[in-house]
């Protein structure tokens, strides 16, 4: 058994694993960073710390979450580095046992990121590594 | 007392505790190999510290054990009781003598010698042993317990520092955030007087944990006295080693920082730097080599510089290393100064060292050396005299994490610049600091210095529009400046910089991020990242530098400024000639004798225009330079910047045109700036410059260019029949016969560039016709 964080990015409803996850924020004011990757949002101040802002929806290739309206952020700790993942929408902790393979069809944006699915009640929600994530869309082959 | 004893104090005694168990344990089981080699360690430790913090006493007991516990694990003796107890008691004594030292105490000397004598084969019955270390406890053991002081000194993990650090900044945020509030509900004076003393503790506090990170630079240099007297040694040279400023304060990790770099520069000052005193003495130089290093605070940088009087680096075989290399071409290299070929020993790959020694190894390292002194935000400068000697300074910010920085703005976003990388701050105003555009991009001219301009909000794409209303004048890593333009500049403040999350530092432009008071995160630029970026960078000066050479056709790539002359052409002129680009009052020419002249800078220049100026008020020019002399080329527009590789078909005759060459497709006329700058100059000859005779005084060719050019290699230059000067140095002719009663020698000059077999040159190979007249001045004298 395990906790899992259960978020909806865009229009799917995922699960992170809450082990990784450091809290849930609000975040208002983001600093925009030119030249980088697009997934990367900005940067955000959390009491003294400075997070990297990721924009899931562009990192799994979903286009953008909409920045007008306040944003939820899920902090995670990747290599060091504070990471706050914009999520289009938090909406619970639940209990799940040890996650399954993956259904063989999923879209390509999803494949990568998705490390498995656990069962909640009848439904079934991918898990996301949140490392994959912060890392962005793979860059075009060269 | 010295840090550096503070520290060994602290360490020794740490050491001791620890060892206090193992101790024990090698007592109840003198086989035990792993106890040992623990008590081993510690008293080599002990041995190799007592070297450099001159305490002989200790150094001596601690060699003693040394020697016999080597003894022991290489299985030439075996431990028993006697033995075991001899070490204990030298350690206890090792223990017995830091509390004095840390009391400033001294104990009685002559109990050492019985201590080690307990040390030696045979001589330690039991009893024996026993007796002498019992006399030496009893003698020292006060009648009161030892006045053992309390350690002032303590040992920290760097986390932990962290922690508090990133706790007093976020203390700071609080405070601001507070203060936001007392002011926004209008406060009372108590609460006033009660939040000024709060600020007061936080920005002690700030200051205090800052200080906490700080260390004498002593800890840098101590072991370098050892490292060059053993490396000298090896090497079989002698050097006096001068160490200066070691009291200079520097963060701890920062010494850590460059504790690497600084190795590698004296390893290689003593390895290629340095000669053996034979070659000294053979060179008129004292024998013993000099190596100095010193560190003194300046402002918010620490220097540190490290100079021998050894033989130096001779920048000339650092390029031809590169240009083997594939470093650079050697076009490139020709337009370099001696500074810029000195820097490429920075570049990867390259030494100068012909033989691979052990000691600095293959030599690579000078590009690691300058990489990580660039990752601290410090620079490295080198300077050298063939022969004389080498300097090397290193710059580097006082702390790792606290970075002295300007913040500036460009629509509304902030960042921060390393104050390190600032030379100046100048508003393009008036003569002497100027903003031109040329194609698109911009060039600024400081007081008479070309630099590239990058636009900071154009670069970050902030916005379409150049918004440089500041120019903040910034040297990247390898010496090359250029300015970058930004909207505003804000404040100078001492930033707390982090390193940035991996996506944002793979940008290259970021040096790391901070959050200043107002809690607003911010870059910190690389100041060398950007410059790569946005291509501005070695060529960009190279360019600078380049000589004027006539015609030479364009195979590397050359920046070409188009332009649309007064007759609708459009023609290309080499970028590095044009030093400005100007509009200017139509009637301010004046004409005399045929020859437009413009005022230009308080001089008239000569103005050279393909057709009847034009009706309207204002006249663009371009303004040509050649580094010397200047000249005004008439245009209608400039076009475009463009880099032409096409090869140059050279015009039929002589004239503004240099030839034609092709851009995507189109064929470009390119301007002569040889012959434009031969009209342009008045010769710089006089009477003493050697006479060249032209015989052909009915060839308007010769007239109109080869006298000019004449001129400007400065020969004087007359006609045959039209001179009576008789101290005729040179004859040149092409057709002409030579004439009579002229005793000089001859010049023959052809119209076609093929070989003739005779002596002739091809009368457009300038530094044909130059170099055989140079050869011929000379031998007639």
């Amino acid at each position: 058994m395990g906790l899992y964080l259960i978020a909806r990015i865009d229009q799917e409803i995922v699960a992170l694993p809450a082990t990784e996850i450091g809290s849930v924020v609000e975040v208002d004011q983001i600093a925009a960073v030119p030249r980088v990757p697009a997934h990367v949002a900005g940067l955000f101040a959390l009491r003294s710390r400075v997070l990297t802002v990721i924009d899931t929806r562009a990192s799994l290739e979903l286009g953008a979450i909409d920045r007008d309206s306040d944003m939820t952020a899920v902090i995670v700790e990747h290599e060091g580095h504070s990471y706050a993942l914009l999520v289009d929408e938090v909406e619970d902790v639940i209990e799940a046992s040890q996650p399954e393979p993956c259904p063989a069809l999923l879209p390509a944006s999803w494949r990568r990121a998705a490390k498995g699915t656990i069962r909640h009640g009848e439904e079934a929600i991918l898990l996301i590594d949140p490392a994959i994530v912060v890392a962005g869309p793979e860059p075009l082959a060269a | 007392m010295d840090d550096l004893l503070t520290d060994f104090i602290a360490e020794t005694r740490e050491t001791l505790e620890a060892l206090a168990g193992e101790i024990v344990a090698w007592e109840a089981d003198p086989a035990d190999k792993a106890r040992l080699d623990a008590i081993f360690r510690f008293v080599h430790t002990v041995k190799g510290s007592c070297g450099f913090l001159d305490l002989p006493r200790l150094g001596r007991l601690s060699h003693a054990a040394e020697d016999c516990l080597a003894e022991v694990r290489s299985g030439g003796r075996t431990p028993d009781a006697a033995l075991v107890s001899a070490v204990l008691a030298i350690i206890d004594r090792i223990g017995e003598l830091t509390d004095a030292l840390e009391a400033n105490e001294t104990l009685p000397e002559g109990e050492d010698e019985f201590l080690i004598a307990a040390l030696a084969k045979g001589a330690a019955a039991p009893a024996a042993a026993e007796t002498p270390a019992e006399i030496a406890k009893i003698s020292v053991m006060p009648a009161t317990p030892p006045t053992r002081t309390v350690s002032r000194s303590i040992r920290l993990p760097v986390e932990l520092l962290d922690r508090m650090m990133a706790g007093v900044s976020d203390m700071v945020l609080a405070r601001n955030e507070l203060s936001r509030l007392l002011r926004a509900g209008g406060s009372d004076s108590q609460t006033d007087v009660a939040f000024e003393r709060l600020s007061l503790c936080v920005g002690e506090m700030r200051d205090a944990i800052t200080r906490t990170r700080m260390a004498r630079i002593e800890a840098l240099f101590s072991a370098l006295p050892r490292m060059v007297r053993d490396l000298s040694a090896e090497l079989g040279k002698t050097v006096r080693l001068e160490v200066d400023g070691g009291d200079v304060e520097l963060d701890r990790e920062m010494i850590e920082m460059i504790r690497d770099p600084l190795t590698h520069i004296v390893r290689n000052a003593l390895d290629h730097g340095i000669e053996k005193p034979e070659k000294r003495k053979a060179a008129g130089k004292p024998e013993i080599g000099r190596l100095r290093i010193g560190a003194r605070q300046s402002a918010n940088q620490i220097l540190i510089e490290v100079s021998d009087d050894g033989r130096g680096i001779d920048a000339e075989r650092v390029v031809r290393k590169a240009i083997s290399a594939g470093v650079v071409t050697s076009e490139q290299a020709a337009g370099m100064n001696w500074s810029r070929k000195l820097d490429l020993i920075f570049e990867p790959g390259l030494s100068t060292a012909e033989q691979v020694t052990g000691i600095s190894g293959r030599g690579v390292g000078m590009d690691v050396v300058r990489a990580n002194i660039e990752r601290i935000g410090g620079t490295v400068d080198i300077e050298s005299t063939p022969g004389q000697g080498l300097r090397l300074s290193l710059r580097v910010p006082l702390t790792l994490t606290i970075i002295p920085a300007l913040t500036v703005s460009s629509k509304g976003t902030l960042f921060a610049i390393p104050r390190s990388a600032i030379d100046e701050l100048v508003r393009p105003k008036g003569d002497q600091v100027r903003i031109e555009r040329i194609g698109g991009e911009q060039v600024v001219f400081i007081r008479g210095k070309r630099l590239p301009v990058v636009d900071l909000g154009r670069f970050m794409g902030l916005t379409e529009e150049p918004q440089s209303g500041l120019l903040v004048v910034l040297r990247a890593g390898g010496g090359e400046r250029y300015a970058l333009g930004v909207e505003a500049v804000h404040d100078h403040e001492e930033l707390v910089v982090k390193p940035a999350a991996p996506a944002l530092m793979a940008s290259g432009i970021y040096a790391g991020t901070t959050l200043p008071d107002n809690s607003r995160p911010m870059l910190l630029l690389d100041v060398a990242g950007i410059a790569a970026a946005a291509n501005v960078g070695r060529d960009q000066e190279a360019i600078e530098e380049a000589p004027v050479e006539k015609k030479k056709t364009a195979k590397a790539a050359l920046p070409t400024l188009l332009f649309r002359d007064l007759d609708g052409v459009v023609r290309g002129v080499r970028l590095s000639l044009v030093e400005r680009i100007e509009d200017v009052a139509t009637d301010s020419v004046v004409e005399t004798g045929g020859v437009q002249m413009l005022p230009l800078q308080g001089r008239l220049t000569r103005l050279h225009s393909v057709s009847a100026l034009p009706a309207s008020p204002r006249l663009r020019v371009l303004r040509l330079s050649d580094g010397h002399n200047m000249l005004a080329y008439a245009i209608d527009q400039v076009a475009d910047v463009v880099d032409v590789r096409a090869e140059l078909a050279p015009a039929p005759v002589a004239g503004p045109i240099a030839g034609v060459v092709l851009h995507d497709g189109t064929p470009i006329e390119l301007l002569d700036p040889f012959w434009l700058f031969t009209r342009a100059v008045t010769t710089p000859s006089n009477d003493d410059s050697p006479l060249c005779l032209v015989a052909d005084a009915d060839d308007p060719w010769a007239r109109e260019v080869l006298a000019p050019l004449l001129g400007a290699a400065g020969y004087r230059v007359a006609f045959a029949g039209e001179s009576n000067d008789e101290r005729v140095s040179v004859i040149v002719t092409t057709v002409a016969p030579v004439p009579e009663g002229v005793d000089a020698p001859v010049v023959r000059l052809r119209g076609t560039p093929d070989q003739t077999g005779d002596e002739s040159i091809y009368r457009y190979d300038r530094d044909g016709l130059l170099k055989a007249l140079r050869r011929h001045v000379a031998g007639g004298k």
